[in-house]
């Protein structure tokens, strides 16, 4: 009880610094340390095939696609930073969010978890993921071949005229 | 209160952050940053909803599913944003009004 709501504080408090880094690389850096934060929950939760996936794709392979882009830009973005007025007021606002929230958003999701309906619970991630969803694993290929294309045509090759 | 509106008070501060973020900042790099993190808070509330009700297995499916849209977003964007950053010299949202009318 006690770590798992630490682990979820951990991972606002990351996410907090992630976009108050006034260094976009540190930035990454929190947004990778928020994927591990959740990937970390989701093994608490039970769900450790989520917390693989999560851990290898959004903390390893996302955090090395944003720092390959934020080396590419970052001698600009030192040059011209943007204004950080807005992100010094994010505790600010973030805090007032909190404490507004807490006196009314705990007792909806209270309302909201009372509504759930349980399931059997049986079954393997194998079978629903093979047998029962075998339509979504079709679409992630395409939408991974999506993603292809996209980089294929945002990044053309050159044909001399 | 419930362990789970516990959960979901933090990951409604943490949809916060995110939005903020996007609403926030100017750069590209930081707006796709804030979409990550808007994209964890759902994610945890999938995986909190199907611990909910028992039916993690489910839960787990539809997570892969979109972690692997999430991967294909964010390439896309940085794509854009380094194709914008070679055309424009910079990463400014406000500057990317070269279709403007």
């Amino acid at each position: 009880m006690t770590y798992h709501n630490l682990l979820f504080t951990l991972a606002v408090l990351f996410a907090l610094w992630a976009v108050m880094a006034k260094k976009l690389l540190t930035s990454a850096i929190m947004l990778a340390l928020v994927s591990v934060t959740v990937s970390l929950i989701f093994f608490n939760l039970g769900a450790p095939w989520a917390g693989v996936f999560e851990l290898s794709v959004c903390a390893g392979l996302i955090t090395v696609l944003f720092i390959g882009a934020v080396s590419l830009i970052r001698s600009t973005e030192e040059k011209h930073p943007e204004s950080r007025a807005p992100f010094y007021a994010l505790p600010l606002a973030a805090a007032i969010f909190a404490i507004a929230g807490w006196f009314y958003l705990p007792a909806f999701f209270d309302e909201l978890a009372s509504w759930r309906r349980l399931a059997d619970g049986s079954g393997t991630i194998g079978t629903a993921l093979w047998d029962l969803r075998r339509p979504d694993l079709l679409g992630q290929v395409l939408m991974l071949a999506a993603g292809v294309f996209v980089i294929k045509s945002v990044f053309p090759r050159r044909t001399e005229k | 209160m419930s362990i789970f509106a516990m959960d979901w008070y933090l990951i409604a501060l943490l949809m916060f952050i995110g939005f903020y973020c996007m609403l926030a900042s100017r750069s590209i790099v930081r707006q796709l940053i804030g979409l990550e993190i808007v994209s964890k808070a759902a994610m945890l509330t999938v995986i909190s909803a199907g611990a909910l009700t028992a039916n993690l297995v489910m839960a787990q499916a539809l997570l892969i599913t979109m972690i692997v849209i999430e991967v294909v977003v964010v390439a896309a964007g940085l794509a854009l944003l380094v194709k914008a950053f070679r055309v424009n010299g910079n990463a400014d949202i406000w500057k990317l009004d070269g279709l403007k009318g």
